[in-house]
């Protein structure tokens, strides 16, 4: 047990690595940040031939002496000056210290941004796995107990199409319905107390639930249609227990195993279901302050950002395995 | 009617599949009378466990049953669509083949006895626990208080077996069915829980049902033997009867693949020979005709039908073992060199 | 023995259909039209998309069939242009994603050792990213064409296809056919493109059209993130975030609908066809 855990504890660091790098590489190698803090001045000629003092005669093409100034303060500052692996390096040192740098726009620390938007982005996706549960058990257990039946069909047919509606399709449309043409729900973010907070997120949770409730339920019921089949269900009912205790005491639970992989599976399409979501409901969560880095070219922000969700993503991957090995008695101990 | 405590008429049980109509099961009739032990034997494929799940109303729903089920009278088909509590467990309870899938792997071994006791007779959870421990000690199961904590991977076969059988008379039923509790354990144990199965039921006045596709495990526990041939019932009598003087074919061919113990231990057995016949569509003959040895031009028109000579036999054939019309028909074959179905007699064995 | 036990589903669900059915061929005509209609938007007897002319949030059946946006553009002809770019970047992405994630796993897959770990390390890599997020890191410093949103689609979908290829590849690698071109001195490459790769491609018919399905759900994404295809370009992500203003849903939630009614029955046919394609050719069924 000792050395499966150290084995893929290596393994969680090592794709942390590589997904740092990748991120990191993708923002420098496709893109220019000096850009990003000091704009077109970025774009001047020999600034670098007059920081050596080399060239005294390129002030008409540098146009300003001081606009070279700007520039090499910024590099320097942002440790531009220095190559690709070694910013990493340095990078990778400061993340570790908590250090995500600071915003190109604000200059708040990235670090502060994360820690005040990513709660209400964490909340709408607890409560969309709520919603998806919620839906996804009881359907899914009613689907395979009457499975080929009426109900069934519904379902079956329901679930296939609700996954194939975008996230962004379903919010427009609950949207429009729930909120603006029905004020039933409100249709924004309202931060005042806890009570408006979790109450101006469940339409948007409940958008998020739909989707991924509809593949649970799916995987759900197969894997109740072939646990049904197992000789302890049989035993279950000869020893006379009623349908509803086989159905959620004997078949459900074994069951239950695959929905957590699907879970680990699923978080991804949350995480890129909530950016959305939180877009067409204006939630100030992490996702919009991505969106809203991005169209701004503030490259921390950014890059701080995406590293913290993919970070959070490996982490729960790598959780759910070990939740999976430890909550089923039959790994557990061989 | 008998006063049978279990009696089963004209059963038949179907399932449509893609592939055609499987005749799974094809009027069987018997009766069991109370504290008897009754064997049900047959090669794979022959109904036997259709047979018990359909008594234990396990079929899934596409399985398309007709016939009589009648326990104490009661009419069981009525009881399952009535969806009436309390009747199997407490009554008539099963033990399957495979003790490592017949318990539930995420639950531990005290919890999955307890609840049938809590359920069925409402006990307690503190109770029912030392119920379960109780059970577990007279299926003859060490530490007991330790088990029911356990979970089933935790336990050896011959143990879970245990474990099984302690859960299903826990309700104290009056009628067990056992789908060949043995096969999926070695030899040893076999006969250790076969004997502890035997002696449990005599002390309880239970009544049981004993499948098997060995006859030799029916021999000495079983009061009354039925044969069963692709979905039908080929021939019933009292257990000494059919090991003396077996009627049907297939049976003397069936008591021809138990090792004996007058024999050297390296004598072949007899395999039986052919396979069996396909259950969709079967022809209207007799099913066992293509693979006997005393088939005749007759054995393929109709299907026989099962004769009673003197109350305690049946059997459906028409050229029967062990006597006169089924010695002449067995030389006329080998004389002939094959039967009529074409199965050759290669070398000339002993007479039947 | 007699026939054995038939698969659980088979027994429930009833017969199991050998055919790809009269919805599949549905599904396929529905996806074939539009594609067909989105190719010859120029010259079909609709309205301009980019005329400013009519009067702005017409109705239903008006003087223009599905109404007019915000802006007066006829919502039905923006629809089927939009199909244009939803179309084209979601096929032009699969292409890519087939082409780069098809090579690797099957490279993967037949050489193993060091490459295959090599190959597997950065397919994990890449599936560590939330696919949303993937996207967004590609295009957040890249001017966003048609080319650059059609690339990243298609580098989401290296990954998930690289690995199905990988799979298939180890699976018939092993098999006879392949271990008997190997004895008889056939060279790697040849046993690649002859003996691998058309079965390599059977699994992929069917992520074909379901990774389609996933590029246009992850264009209309990236749309109402502001990061598809810049400028005047039309597409049906685009559409759907113009019609969700406050006040067009409102007042005229046709002109978001008609271009969601169109994704979803596109991402529906797709995924429809993309499902029976893959009961229909899956290994385990058609029994070698
Ligand atoms: N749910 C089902 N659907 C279709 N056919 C079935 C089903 N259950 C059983 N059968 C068929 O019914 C026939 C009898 O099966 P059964 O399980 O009763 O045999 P058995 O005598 O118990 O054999 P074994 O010794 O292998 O347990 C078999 O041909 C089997 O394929
Ligand atoms: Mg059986």
């Amino acid at each position: 047990m000792a050395k499966f855990l150290l084995r893929r504890v290596v393994q969680l660091v090592a794709v942390l690595l590589a997904v740092t790098f990748l991120a990191f590489s993708a923002l420098n190698f496709l893109g220019d940040p000096l850009v990003n803090v000091v704009g077109p001045l970025a774009a001047i000629p020999d600034c670098d031939l007059v920081e050596a003092g080399l060239r005294e005669d390129t002030f008409s093409t540098a146009g300003n002496i001081g606009d070279c100034e700007v520039v090499s303060r910024a590099r320097a500052q942002y440790n531009l000056d220095k190559s690709v692996p070694e910013r990493y390096v340095r990078w990778v040192g400061d993340l570790l210290t908590g250090d995500l740098g600071s915003s190109f726009q604000t200059g708040l620390p990235v670090s502060e941004i994360v820690r005040e938007k990513m709660p209400k982005s964490l909340l709408l996706m607890v409560m969309a796995e709520i919603v998806a549960l919620a839906i996804a058990i009881p359907v899914g257990v009613l689907a395979a107990y009457r499975a080929g039946r009426r109900l069934d069909r519904v379902t079956s047919v329901g679930s296939f199409g609700l996954l194939s509606v975008p996230n962004f399709a379903l919010g427009v449309i609950l949207l429009q319905v729930f909120a603006l043409r029905n004020r039933l729900l409100p249709a924004s973010f309202d931060d005042s107390t806890l009570w408006t907070r979790l109450h101006s997120l469940l339409l948007p949770s409940i958008v998020l639930g739909l989707g991924i409730a509809a593949s649970y339920q799916r995987l759900l019921r197969t894997d109740l249609l072939t646990t049904l089949q197992e000789d302890f269900v049989n035993m279950a009912r000869a020893k006379g227990m009623p349908d509803r205790h086989v159905m959620v005491r004997h078949a459900l639970r074994p069951s239950l195993f695959s929905l957590i992989t699907l879970f680990g599976l699923n978080t991804g399409a949350l995480i890129g279901g909530s950016l959305v979501v939180e877009r067409i409901f204006s939630i100030p969560g992490i996702g919009s302050e991505i969106v809203t880095a991005v169209i701004r070219d503030d490259f921390p922000v950014v890059l701080g950002a995406v590293v913290v969700i993919a970070t959070g993503f490996v982490v729960i991957n790598f959780l759910v395995d070990l939740l999976y090995t430890w909550l089923d008695p039959r790994v557990r101990v061989s | 009617m008998s006063n049978a405590q279990l009696s089963v008429r004209d059963l038949e049980v179907r399932f449509p599949t893609s592939r055609g109509v499987v005749e799974a099961v094809n009027g069987v009739s018997f009766d069991l009378e109370r504290g008897q032990m009754l064997g049900i034997v047959g090669e794979s494929g022959s109904g036997k466990s259709v047979t018990a799940k359909t008594l234990m109303n396990l079929l899934p729903r596409t399985a398309e049953i007709s016939g009589d089920i009648h326990f104490d009278g009661e009419d069981v088909r009525a009881i399952a669509s009535g969806h009436r509590k309390h009747f199997w467990g407490v009554k008539m309870t099963m033990v399957f083949q495979d003790p490592m899938t017949s318990l539930n792997p995420v639950k531990r071994c005290g919890e999955q006895i307890s609840e049938t006791l809590r359920y069925h007779l409402g006990m307690s959870r503190e109770a029912a626990l030392k119920r379960s421990i109780d059970l577990l000690e007279q299926v003859g199961i060490p530490e007991p208080a330790r088990r029911v904590k356990q979970y089933p991977h935790e336990l050896s076969g011959g143990l879970r077996q245990r474990v099984v059988i302690a859960m299903a008379l826990a309700c104290e039923p009056e009628l067990l069915i056992a789908d060949e509790p043995t096969t999926a354990v070695d030899v040893t144990v076999q006969k250790r829980l076969l004997d502890l199965l035997d002696e449990l039921r005599r002390d309880r006045g239970m009544s049981m049902i004993l499948i098997t596709h060995d006859l030799g495990v029916a021999r000495g526990r079983c009061d009354e033997v039925a044969v069963m041939y692709a979905g039908r019932l080929v021939e019933r009598a009292e257990t000494e009867v059919l090991f003396s003087d077996a009627r049907h074919p297939y049976t003397t061919a069936l008591l021809r693949t138990i090792p004996r113990i007058d024999q050297p231990s390296h004598t072949r057995l007899v395999p039986i020979e052919g396979r069996p016949p396909e259950l969709v569509n079967p022809p209207d003959q007799c099913s066992f005709a293509p693979r006997c040895r005393h088939a005749q031009a007759d054995c393929l028109e109709g299907v026989p039908t099962l004769t009673n000579l003197d109350g305690n036999r049946e059997f459906a054939c028409r050229y029967p073992a062990n006597t006169e019309a089924g010695r002449t028909s067995f030389f006329a074959n080998e004389a002939a060199g094959q039967t009529v179905t074409g199965l050759t007699i290669a070398q000339p064995s002993e007479v039947n | 023995m007699i026939a054995s036990v038939p698969e659980p589903n088979a027994a429930i669900d009833g017969a199991v259909e050998k055919k790809l059915g009269w919805a599949f061929w549905l599904s396929v005509a529905w996806i074939g039209g539009l594609a067909l209609a989105a190719v010859a938007a120029p010259w079909l007897p609709i309205k301009d998309p980019d005329v400013l002319g009519a009067a702005p949030r017409a109705g239903l059946f008006s003087d223009n069939l599905l109404g007019t946006d915000a802006l007066g553009r006829d919502v039905l002809a923006r629809t089927v242009w939009g199909a244009r770019i939803s179309l084209g970047v979601g096929s032009v992405g699969i292409i890519l994603g087939l082409t780069v994630g098809g090579t690797l796993g099957i490279i993967s897959g037949y050489f193993r050792g060091v490459v295959d770990q090599l190959i597997s390390f950065v397919f994990f890599s890449l599936l560590s990213f939330p696919s949303l997020v993937l996207a967004l890191l590609i295009t957040a410093t890249l001017s966003r064409s048609f080319w650059t949103v059609a690339m990243t689609l298609g580098i989401l979908g290296i990954a998930p296809i690289g690995r199905l290829a990988r799979a298939t590849t180890i699976q018939f690698a092993e098999r006879e056919f392949v271990q008997a071109s190997r004895v008889l001195g056939a060279k790697n490459g040849r046993i690649i493109v002859r003996e691998l790769l058309p079965n390599v491609l059977i699994p992929m018919g069917a992520l074909t059209l379901l990774g389609m399905g996933i590029s246009i759900v992850a264009e209309g994404s990236l749309a109402f993130l502001g990061l598809s295809v810049e400028g005047d370009a039309i597409s049906w992500g685009k559409s759907i975030v113009d019609g969700s203003q406050v006040r067009d849903l409102t007042e005229n939630a046709h002109v978001a609908l008609v271009p969601i009614v169109a994704m979803f029955l596109t991402v529906l046919a797709l995924n429809f066809a993309g499902d029976r394609l893959r009961e229909y050719t899956d290994v385990k069924e058609t029994a070698f």
